[in-house]
C-alpha cells in the first residue's frame, strides 16, 4: 500500500466521525494554542532582553560592587521583616549602605586573568541639578551618567554614537527631553543643551553646554538614564566633589569592567572576583528580574498547555479505541485481503498523527493571528508598548512552531499506539465474525 | 487431470484449551484442482467455514498442512501470506462486508490500494472489473444504495480485481432472494468458466452447490462425502483419534509441519 494513499485514507477517516474527530482536534488545538504562545511571549521577552542588552554592550560588561554591599541588609530588614526585636549593631560588620572598594582591590581586579584593566571606570553617580536649552525657558530635571566601558552601543532613533574619548560635551538624550526642551528629533541633532551643576557646598551654579549627538530609543536597561561621553561625565563629577574631603573623593562603590567574554564565562569570572570579596553583575544579572517574572507567569501557562494535551492525549486514545471498536470488520476485510498487521497499525497511528497534525496547526494558526493582532494593539497609540516599538510581545520562531508541532505529533502517536496496536492484533476471521 | 492448486492432509482445527477444547476440523485431505468449483457443504458447526478459511490462509490448522500450488504453507511469513491472500484468492462474503459510504469504484478499487498499484492503474482495472459484473455505470455511487444483488456484484467485481487464482465464497447467496442469488450464482460460474477461476463454495443452499462441479460434505469436522473421491472416507477413519489423543501433549511443543504424516495417505 502506497503511503500517500495511508495518509489519505487516514484523513478519510478522520472525517467518517466529523464531531468525534473535531473534538479530539479541539483539546489538542487548546493544547497546542497555550504552548506556542507562551513559547511566542518568552521568545517575545527573550528577544526584546537580548536586543536592550545588545544594545547596551551587553557581553563583557561587569558591574563590580564591594560584597558587603550585598551582606548590608541588616539595615533595610530591621525597618522591614518580622523582627521582634531591633538587630544588634556589629562593629565588625558593615550593616547598612554600600561599602566602598578599597584601592588594593581595585589594582586585583586590574590583574584578574581575563579581565580588560584599562576599561575599569569608576563608576561616578552625576549629580546634575537641571538641564535646558536656548529653545525654552523651562528647566527639567536629568539623571544622566557615563557610557559603561567597552563595545557599548545605545539604540538610538536618530543620530550617531558617542565619541567617548572626544574632548567636547557629548550626550544622548531620550526623546521625551527632545521634545520637552523645544526640538524634535530630526533638528536636535548637534544642537547644545545646558546642564545646570551645582557644588554641594557653595551652592554656585556651574554650566556645561553638551552637544546632542544622537537621540535614545525607549529602553528598559537604561532605566531613565541619558548618557555622556567621558569628558563630560569627568567635568561634572569634579565640579560635583570640588569640596569633598581628599579621602571622600576617592571613594569608589562600584566599578565596571570589561571581560574577555569570547574566552571566559561570566561565571568564572564572578568567581574569581568573589575571592577578593567582590560581586558582580552582567547586564543579564541586572535585568534578569525582568525575565525571571516574565518567566514564572508562562511556565504556568506552560504547565496548563502541557495539561491540556495529556487530556487531548487520552481524547486520541478514546477516539481511536472508538474507532477501532466501530472498524471491525473492515480491519478484517483489510487483513483478509492482505493488508499486514504493520500496515493496520500505520494507518491507526497516522490517525492520531492526524488528529494531532490538525490540532497543533489549528492552534498555532490562532497563535500567530492572536499574537500578531495583540502587537498591533500593544504598539498602538495608547498601548502600553507603544514606547516600545522594537519591542514585539509575541515573536513566532519557526523553530518554536516547529518543534511544538513535533512535539504534538509524538505525544499523538504515542497515545495512537495504544488502539493501533489493538487494531493491528485483530484477526481477520474473528473480525469479520464481530457483529 | 488438471493441476492441483489446493490440497491438505491431515488438516486439524481445535478451539479453546483443555476442558473447553474443541476440534472443528479432525483431519481433513482434499486436493483441489485448477478450474474446479467445489462447493463444501455442511450444517452450521460442521466445521465448514473453518476449513474455508483455513484454505484461505486467514487462519492456522493446529494440525496438518495444506498446499498451495504444490508449495507447503506452514512456513510462509505474515508478509508472504499476505501477498497471496492480495494476490491469489478473491473474497466474496455473504454479508458483502463493504464501505458503505465509500463509492463502488472505491470499494472495488481496495485489493489493489492494498497491493500498492498506480493510481490510473488501478482504477482502469476496478472499472474493467465493474464492466465484467456489469455495474460499471453504477462505479460512482454510494455502495449504501446498491441493492443486495448489485452489492454482492460489486463484492465479486472486488473479488476479481485482482485477477485471482481462486475465489473463496462464503454463503455468496445467504443474504439474497432466491431470483438474484440464482444471477450471482451465474457470474460466479460464468467467471469458473470464461477466466478459469477456481471456486471454493461454501453453502447450505443445495441448488447452489448442485451446479457445483463438486461437492464435498462436512460434519462434525470430517469429510462424510465428496463427489469427486468417493474413497476418501477411508482417510477420515476413526482410527487415529486414539493415536493422537495420546501424542496430543507430546506434540503440543512442536511444530505443526512435524506430524503432518500422522494421517497421509498414499496417492
Amino acid at each position: 500500500m502506497r503511503m500517500l494513499d495511508v495518509i489519505y485514507d487516514a484523513n478519510a477517516n478522520l472525517l467518517r466521525n466529523k464531531l468525534r474527530s473535531f473534538l479530539t482536534i479541539l483539546a489538542i488545538f487548546i493544547g497546542s494554542f497555550s504552548i506556542i504562545s507562551t513559547s511566542a511571549i518568552q521568545a517575545g521577552v527573550n528577544d526584546f532582553i537580548d536586543s536592550q542588552v545588545d544594545s547596551y554592550g551587553g557581553e563583557g560588561y561587569l558591574a563590580v560592587v564591594s560584597n558587603d554591599s550585598f551582606d548590608a541588609l541588616d539595615g533595610l530588614q530591621n525597618g522591614m521583616g518580622n523582627n521582634k526585636t531591633p538587630i544588634e549593631y556589629n562593629p565588625d560588620k558593615i550593616q547598612t549602605g554600600m561599602s566602598p572598594l578599597t584601592n588594593e582591590q581595585i589594582e586585583k581586579i586590574k590583574k584578574i586573568d581575563g579581565i580588560d584593566g584599562d576599561s575599569l571606570a569608576k563608576e561616578q553617580t552625576l549629580d546634575i541639578t537641571y538641564v535646558t536649552s536656548e529653545e525654552t525657558d523651562k528647566k527639567y530635571l536629568i539623571a544622566a551618567e557615563a557610557l559603561p566601558p567597552g563595545n557599548v552601543k545605545v539604540s538610538l532613533v536618530t543620530g550617531k554614537q558617542l565619541n567617548l574619548q572626544a574632548d567636547e560635551y557629548q550626550i544622548l538624550l531620550e526623546e521625551k527631553y527632545v521634545n520637552a526642551l523645544g526640538y524634535d528629533n530630526d533638528n536636535i541633532i548637534d544642537k547644545k543643551v545646558q546642564l545646570a551643576v551645582k557644588d554641594d557646598y557653595t551652592h554656585k551654579i556651574k554650566t556645561f553646554a553638551a552637544k546632542v549627538v544622537g537621540v535614545i530609543a525607549p529602553s528598559v536597561v537604561s532605566m531613565g538614564y541619558q548618557y555622556t561621553n567621558n569628558k563630560l561625565a569627568d567635568d561634572i563629577y569634579q565640579e560635583n566633589i570640588k569640596y569633598y574631603p581628599e579621602d571622600m573623593k576617592n571613594k569608589t562603590y562600584a566599578v565596571a569592567v570589561n571581560y574577555d567574554y569570547e574566552n571566559y564565562s561570566a561565571d568564572e569570572i564572578k568567581d574569581k572576583l568573589e575571592e577578593i570579596g567582590l560581586s558582580a553583575m552582567t547586564v543579564e544579572d541586572i535585568i534578569g528580574t525582568i525575565k525571571s517574572f516574565f518567566d514564572i507567569i508562562l511556565t504556568v501557562f506552560r504547565i496548563f498547555g502541557y495539561i491540556a494535551l495529556l487530556a487531548a492525549a487520552i481524547g486520541i486514545i478514546n477516539t481511536l479505541f472508538m474507532a477501532v471498536q466501530e472498524r471491525t470488520r473492515e480491519i478484517g476485510l483489510d487483513k483478509a485481503l492482505g493488508m499486514s498487521s504493520k500496515r493496520v497499525f500505520l494507518s491507526f497511528s497516522l490517525e492520531a498523527i492526524m488528529l494531532g497534525f490538525w490540532g497543533s496547526v489549528f492552534g498555532i494558526i490562532l497563535s500567530v493571528i492572536i499574537g500578531n493582532i495583540a502587537n498591533a494593539v500593544f504598539h498602538a497609540p495608547g498601548g502600553f508598548l507603544e514606547s516600545f516599538p522594537t519591542f514585539h510581545l509575541v515573536v513566532y520562531t519557526m523553530s518554536d512552531i516547529i518543534s511544538v508541532t513535533i512535539l504534538i505529533i509524538i505525544i499523538a502517536f504515542l497515545a495512537g499506539t495504544l488502539p493501533a496496536r489493538r487494531a493491528a492484533r485483530k484477526n481477520p476471521i474473528d473480525a469479520l465474525r464481530y457483529e | 487431470m488438471s493441476k492441483t492448486v489446493l490440497s491438505t492432509r491431515g488438516l486439524r482445527k481445535t478451539y479453546g484449551k483443555r476442558d473447553s477444547k474443541f476440534d472443528a476440523l479432525r483431519g481433513i485431505a482434499i486436493d483441489i484442482h485448477q478450474g474446479e468449483s467445489v462447493a463444501i457443504i455442511g450444517k452450521s458447526g460442521s466445521g465448514k467455514s473453518t476449513l474455508m478459511h483455513l484454505l484461505a490462509l486467514l487462519d492456522k490448522p493446529s494440525r496438518g498442512e495444506i498446499t498451495l500450488h504444490n508449495h507447503p504453507t506452514a512456513n510462509l511469513k505474515a508478509r508472504q501470506l499476505n501477498t497471496i491472500r492480495n494476490k491469489e484468492f478473491g473474497f466474496v462474503f455473504q454479508s458483502f462486508f463493504m464501505n458503505s459510504n465509500d463509492t463502488v469504484l472505491n470499494n472495488v478499487i481496495l485489493p489493489l490500494k492494498i497491493a500498492g498499484v498506480g493510481y490510473r492503474e488501478r482504477r482502469r482495472r476496478a472499472i474493467s472489473a465493474l464492466k465484467t459484473v456489469g455495474l460499471d455505470d453504477k462505479r460512482n455511487n454510494k455502495a449504501n444504495d446498491l441493492s443486495g444483488g448489485q452489492k454482492q456484484r460489486v463484492c465479486i467485481a472486488r473479488a476479481i480485481v485482482n485477477d485471482p487464482k481462486i475465489i473463496f465464497a462464503d454463503e455468496p447467496t445467504g443474504n439474497l432472494d432466491s431470483a438474484t442469488g440464482e444471477k450471482i450464482i451465474d457470474l460466479l460460474f460464468r467467471l469458473n468458466q470464461e477466466k478459469g477461476i477456481t471456486l471454493i463454495i461454501v453453502t447450505h443452499d443445495h441448488e447452489l452447490a448442485a451446479k457445483c462441479s463438486r461437492q464435498i460434505n462436512i460434519k462434525d469436522g470430517r469429510i462424510v462425502a465428496d463427489s469427486a473421491n468417493e474413497t476418501l472416507e477411508a482417510e477420515n477413519d476413526d482410527k487415529e483419534e486414539f493415536k493422537d489423543n495420546d501424542m496430543d501433549d507430546m506434540l503440543d511443543h512442536q511444530h505443526p509441519t512435524h506430524h503432518i504424516n500422522v494421517d497421509e495417505e498414499e496417492e
